[in-house]
């Protein structure tokens, strides 16, 4: 499914989600997944301040084929936004940064509402969250968001797959823990899909 | 101390790992063996992952001291060193400040400690983010610093550090400064060396007899910490430290033409590393992480046809001086750019204030523009730094400089003030 074919290219994501929302270990995880997939760089960039449960997260990946990555910045034209609360939709700020050619993976049961979307985007849906209350993948705030969203990306991207993910995540978190979060992140990559709409 | 039941051999691995994580690896890979530690952000993750590797008998023979405030961190560390041991502490901020009439003792005392600073604005107010003033408050204490601009030069300067440190020529500490949060919690890849290479790349551990100089032994009595008086060598003591200093920059290339040949990775000659400099008009130095995305700024504006290169400062003490003279008579303006404050100096900038100095009676009239930008961690962007370039284009064929001059210095990426 993926729409870039540049090998130049360093793609860049931008995470949003709520403290708690685990969207900061999402955009670490996903360097670590598209470095285990042969790409050459990656750089994860949470933005840290001093959160609490709740507030406005955000969070970047770079990620390159070829070329060694040498920017430190924040990425501001993002080829994928990844949005862990829909709620976030509602911040203009957040808003502004949707331009024309993005991609937007969101969290969500239904499609949204995207009257206000520039023209151009494609955006679709996983409802990480009825995945995480269903398998009870949750800790003390709330459902561990970053696990079915990468999975979900790892489709629509194709990127990486279900076995790179177990691979990184059973490294980083062991096999007990991690086959867990392997059942949640293969739920996401089946079930999430396109909205078309006009 | 764990008893690990044998030796634990880290084998290479390249890991997408939090720059603070890198240099915890780093003093795992060095095998120190007393680590004193109080947390302070944003470096707290290094002692974090430390205390882990600890726990996990990944350090068997390393001694975890858990102390009560940074001033105890550098007391015990010197205290450690002293007895004749590798050590490692890291430290910010307001960490370092506190730490600060031990760090004088340290040097004073010739002890190798290696402690690295996740960089951190100066409060008040509160400020938590990059900003190098805190390692350069440092600038006469005696200890070498140094500045990583990526994930894996943390890793590797530590390493090249001990080499540097504990050669007994040298003996003096040394500080591994890079951006808080911007280095200390960004990831990306770094390749941790087998075992058995950082090993023999570094010098054996000291043994019970310690360093030359200094020791604690009962069967070889010696007093610490006594008085001299003013007609005593307190002089000459001093001397010989700036002596060192000056010394010791022929031994950081040494160790880095080493550590290329042991390893393959290039840190220009240690202590600065030039980018497409040979045929260049203007070009700025930087330090830190932002000398590395310099070099992205200077391959855009290299592709729309402007000669522009960039120079990465690696080191502030020593400094290197006759480097940065050779830099400046290569281009017709030369841009510093500090992330850092020096209050009242000429420039307002530490590194620039040090590079003009450099540049006096060396017969080198190269345009210096001073440039401060990212203080209390600022965001400075790609384009941010694309513009400055174009700044110095400009400069030197207009002879304009940008409008926004204050007292002699670009102060870039200001808020507009009312």
């Amino acid at each position: 499914m993926s729409n870039d074919t540049d090998m130049e290219k360093i793609v860049e994501v931008t995470f949003h989600g709520r403290g708690g929302q685990t969207a900061i270990t999402a955009s670490q995880l996903l360097a670590q997944l598209a470095y285990e997939k042969g790409f050459k760089d990656a750089i994860a960039i949470p933005i840290i301040g001093a959160e609490r449960r709740g507030a406005p997260i955000q969070a970047f990946s770079k990620l390159s084929r070829n070329k060694q990555i040498k920017t430190f910045d924040s990425v501001k034209n993002p080829d994928y936004m990844i949005i862990f609360d829909t709620s976030l939709l509602n911040i203009p700020s957040i808003m502004a940064t949707i331009k024309s050619g993005v991609t937007l993976v969101i969290n969500s049961k239904n499609p949204i509402d995207t009257c206000e979307f520039p023209e151009n985007i494609r955006y679709y849906i996983v409802d990480a969250t009825g995945i995480c209350i269903k398998q009870n993948f949750m800790h003390s705030s709330g459902p561990i968001l970053n696990i079915p969203m990468l999975g979900a990306f790892g489709k629509i991207t194709g990127y990486y797959d279900i076995d790179t993910m177990k691979k990184v995540i059973y490294k980083e978190f062991g096999e007990t823990r991690g086959k867990k979060n392997i059942e949640v992140a293969i739920e996401a990559y089946n079930s999430v899909k396109e909205v078309e709409y006009e | 101390m764990v008893e690990a039941q044998e030796d634990f051999i880290q084998e290479r691995e390249t890991i997408i790992i939090k720059g603070n994580v890198a240099a915890a690896y780093a003093a795992k890979s060095a095998r120190v063996q007393v680590i004193s530690a109080y947390p302070i952000t944003p470096q707290t993750t290094v002692v974090e992952k430390l205390s882990e590797f600890v726990d996990n008998g990944e350090m068997p023979g390393t001694e975890y001291i858990k102390v009560e405030s940074e001033h105890t961190v550098m007391a015990s560390i010197i205290g450690a060193s002293t007895a004749g041991t590798r050590t490692f502490t890291a430290t910010s901020g307001q960490g370092l400040f506190y730490m600060y009439e031990m760090v004088h003792w340290a040097a004073g005392a010739r002890l190798p400690i290696v402690t690295t600073i996740a960089s951190r604005a100066p409060a008040p107010p509160w400020n938590i983010w990059a900003d190098f003033t805190d390692v350069i408050s440092c600038r006469d204490t005696g200890w070498m610093i140094s500045f990583a601009a990526n994930h894996q030069e943390i890793y590797d300067d530590v390493l090249m550090s001990y080499k540097i440190s504990e050669d007994y020529d040298i003996l003096l500490p040394k500080f591994v400064a890079y951006g808080g949060f911007t280095l200390s919690h960004t990831s990306k890849p770094v390749t941790i060396e087998d075992q058995d290479a950082v090993d023999n790349f570094l010098p054996p551990l000291p043994d019970e007899r310690g360093w030359p100089h200094i020791f604690l032994d009962p069967e070889r009595p010696m007093m610490h910490g006594n008085l001299i008086m003013p007609s005593g060598f307190y002089n000459e003591f001093r001397l010989k430290i700036h002596h060192t200093m000056l010394l010791a920059k022929d031994k950081i290339k040494e160790v880095a033409k080493e550590f290329e040949s042991t390893f393959g990775r290039h840190y220009g000659n240690g202590l600065i590393q030039e980018y497409k400099m040979n045929d260049a008009d203007v070009a700025i130095i930087n330090y830190g992480e932002l000398a590395m995305q310099m070099e992205q700024a200077v391959d855009d504006l290299r592709e729309e046809g402007y000669k522009v290169g960039c120079v990465k400062l690696r080191y502030f003490r020593p400094f290197p001086v006759e480097d940065i003279i050779n830099v400046a008579r290569k281009v017709k303006v030369l841009g510093v750019a500090d992330r850092a404050t020096a209050f009242g100096s000429p420039t307002g900038g530490p590194v620039s204030c040090e590079v003009k100095s450099a540049l006096y009676n060396s017969g080198v009239s190269t345009q210096i523009l001073p440039i401060i930008m990212g203080l209390g961690g600022r965001e400075v962007t790609l384009e941010q730094q694309k513009n400055q370039l174009k700044i110095l284009i400009n400069l030197n064929e207009t002879g304009e400089f940008p409008k926004d001059m204050i007292d002699g210095t670009f102060w870039d990426g200001l808020l507009e003030v009312e």
